[in-house]
């Protein structure tokens, strides 16, 4: 029972060590580039991502007309 | 009792695709009929104006670059990569506010009312102060103002969230309605912040019932989109917790 016991706080103190930097490094890494996505749908005229020209806009049209987005 | 943050991450990639996409064909059913509709009327409107011999400044709206049948896939496009980027955002924004209580708690009502709190402050804040407006409004000199205040919009409606949260959170020691008028005096002073922005510069040469619709149609969608995000998010929650509940219950006996 004891033994049992210790062995579960064991595990609960390596996973809450393992699961602290590493983890929010990648949580912050998956919110940059949801917001790089975002920008790129709802944002992006063609001026600021030139390469994109205004295929990225023309495509997302409806999407940002739909959602609220400013449009041309 | 801690329990791994990344599991969350997964929860809102999946619970954000499909979100996005039953708000994508959502809108493509409903709403896309509404949006050929009103750019039909604005090629007809331009085309008056140039056969009356008006300014030949009339809103050019389309450069043509995709057929209207792409720019229908599009959509789905769109609300599909939206959902995964807000899914995202979600689940990092649930495990910043849940991170001292335990993220593996109580995952339905949770996700019901955090998805309640991302609808009001992302879609339905920004779009009482900036409605959408259909294909043939917008002219193109204004739009980096527009996504300014737009930005502004989506920030403060965010931020008078958190603040209503952290109202209710603070007064905990008092009585329930003295935190309940607190919330809503909060949510008040959100409202005229937000309507103390300038408003949108745009005319809207459009008729008053095809804008009705079109924005009832905005709005819904982004209900959609929330609604069955917070469903997934949830259910996805409750299955994670079933798995790892029986597994725990031998360890304890």
């Amino acid at each position: 029972m004891s033994l049992h016991t210790a062995q579960h706080a064991d595990t609960a103190a390596v996973e809450s060590a393992t699961t602290t930097t590493r983890d929010w490094l990648i949580m912050a890494a998956a919110a940059i580039l949801a917001v790089v996505a975002l920008y790129a749908v709802f944002m992006d005229n063609g001026t600021v991502v030139a390469a994109t020209g205004d295929y990225l806009h023309e495509f997302a049209h409806d999407g940002r007309h739909l959602f609220g987005a400013p449009c041309h | 009792m801690s329990t791994p943050v990344l599991p969350l991450l997964g929860r809102g990639l999946a619970a954000g695709g499909a979100a996005g996409l039953a708000a994508g064909l959502f809108s493509l059913l409903l709403a896309e009929p509404v949006m050929d509709r009103a750019i039909r009327l604005e090629e007809a409107r331009s085309a008056e104006e140039h056969a009356h011999g008006a300014a030949a400044t009339a809103v050019q709206h389309h450069e043509e670059l995709f057929s209207r049948s792409t720019q229908h896939f599009g959509l789905v496009v769109t609300a599909v990569v939206a959902g995964l980027a807000l899914g995202v955002l979600f689940a990092l924004a649930y495990a910043l506010v849940h991170r001292r209580t335990g993220l593996a708690e109580r995952p339905w009502p949770r996700a019901l009312t955090f998805g309640a709190a991302a609808f009001v402050a992302v879609s339905l804040l920004p779009g009482l102060r900036y409605p959408a407006n259909p294909p043939g409004v917008g002219d193109s000199g204004t739009v980096a103002d527009r996504q300014a205040l737009w930005l502004a919009a989506v920030v403060i409606g965010v931020l008078g969230m958190v603040l209503a949260w952290q109202v209710y959170v603070r007064l905990a020691g008092r009585p329930l309605p003295v935190r309940q008028v607190a919330v809503a005096l909060t949510g008040v002073a959100t409202l005229a912040v937000l309507f103390a922005l300038p408003g949108n510069p745009d005319e809207v040469p459009v008729a008053a019932t095809l804008l009705w619709d079109f924005r009832v149609l905005s709005l819904a969608s982004h209900a959609v989109l929330w609604a069955v995000f917070a469903g997934v998010f949830g259910a996805l929650g409750l299955r994670a917790a079933g798995r790892t509940a029986p597994a725990a219950a031998p360890v304890a006996a």
